[in-house]
């Protein structure tokens, strides 16, 4: 299986007006920028919405790791709306009532609190990223 | 006593996380809703317009909206107007750099000086089209101005919670859907309005400033109301 095809997509809500919304996409660009960089893509949700055909394909063709914001869930859902497969659905609400020393604010610009839950966040993507190429390669070798 | 959604603009930037023109987009729309145009803009997450309810794709009939792009497909304009209404105004941000001489953001993440500029430029441009559209007439029924469109429209608070309140109403075995109707009830009870057959007619005419409602007819409608609000009017009363 090539590099390409052994990829995840990480989709990000693109919630605007929350602190989650943007700790859901500092947490995507930490995955698909610093950490899993090779691994991962990034798909920005608005191209969904719209039905682009490249950014359709890509969560076809690979399994993908939503992370929202709010309980609406529009990343998980758009993804299964454009006939992809969700790995995991992460909602960053769940991540911060695992750790509620990371208290998020501010919208434009994160705190330290923010920045901290976004790494939190980043993590569980990364872990799914692992665990998911893993089985590709499991089912590829066997 | 609750107050029907005020005469605001929308905002929708398509928020492309991908391009540093969606991070413009986004910061420059956040710039105008709370630093610029606090009291008179509203925004909504693009992706709500599907994976919401009918109060979310309601915004844009309800609102006179303005799409903030970052690029030339144009993704909040185009499917801003597929999904709620058409834009009464839309700026894309390749071409404000282009027509201003500046450099192309870069830093999807962290924008860069450029990016920084492109956002103080975005959210000038836009705070001015928030003045312009609030000084036109917007028919919420038609979700379109009164009269001809103004100029911008060619050249084209928390923000999440714009999403307009519907209530499905069954008008003569049709279930007709009606946005505001849970405010308009609200209002009208906390003006002391108890159901009968006089406010049964302003019930109409308030609903029909929101809604262009086919199904039935207005006498089909106003009885539907009636039997609605007495019902609401009830349920509030064995609340209490």
């Amino acid at each position: 299986m090539s590099e390409e095809e052994r990829k995840v997509m990480v989709v990000p809500c693109s919630g605007i007006g929350k602190t989650y919304g943007t700790v859901s996409r500092e947490a995507a660009y930490e995955v698909v920028e610093d950490t899993r960089s090779g691994t991962t893509d990034l798909v920005a949700l608005s191209l969904l919405v719209l039905g682009d055909e490249d950014a359709r394909a890509a969560v076809r063709a690979h399994p993908a790791v939503t992370i929202d914001g709010c309980k609406l869930g529009c990343a998980a859902k758009m993804v299964q709306e454009c006939g992809g497969r969700v790995a995991r659905g992460i909602a960053v609400l769940d991540v911060y009532r695992r750790n509620r020393e990371l208290k998020p604010q501010g919208i434009a610009e994160l705190n330290e609190g923010g920045i901290l839950l976004a790494h939190a966040v980043a993590e569980e993507i990364a872990a799914v990223v692992d665990d998911v190429l893993a089985g590709v390669e499991g089912q590829t070798h066997a | 006593m609750p107050e029907l959604p005020g005469r605001k603009v929308g905002i929708v930037a398509c928020s492309g996380e991908e391009l540093a023109e969606g991070t413009v987009t986004r910061l420059a729309a956040l710039k105008v809703l709370e630093q610029l145009r606090p009291g008179e803009t509203v925004t909504i997450c693009l992706p709500l317009f599907l994976a919401g309810g009918e109060g979310d794709r309601a915004f844009a009939r309800f609102y006179p909206t303005i799409a903030v792009d970052g690029c030339d497909k144009r993704c909040a304009a185009r499917a801003t107007e597929q999904f709620s209404g058409k834009p009464a105004a839309s700026v894309v941000v390749t071409d404000l750099l282009a027509e201003h001489g500046l450099y192309r953001p870069l830093g999807a993440r962290r924008l860069d000086a450029a990016g920084r500029q492109a956002v103080e430029v975005t959210a000038d441009r836009v705070a001015g089209l928030v003045d312009e559209l609030l000084g036109e007439r917007w028919d919420r029924r038609r979700g379109s101005f009164v009269g001809a469109a103004p100029q911008a429209a060619a050249q084209g608070g928390c923000a999440c919670a714009s999403a307009i309140p519907v209530q499905t109403v069954d008008v003569d075995g049709r279930a007709v859907a009606i946005a505001a109707l849970p405010l308009i009830f609200e209002q009208f009870r906390g003006a002391g309005k108890a159901p009968s057959a006089e406010v049964a007619k302003e019930l109409l005419e308030t609903v029909l400033i929101y809604n262009d409602v086919a199904a039935g007819t207005d006498d089909e409608l106003a009885a539907a109301l009636a039997r609605e609000y007495a019902a609401f009017c009830g349920q509030e009363l064995a609340r209490t």
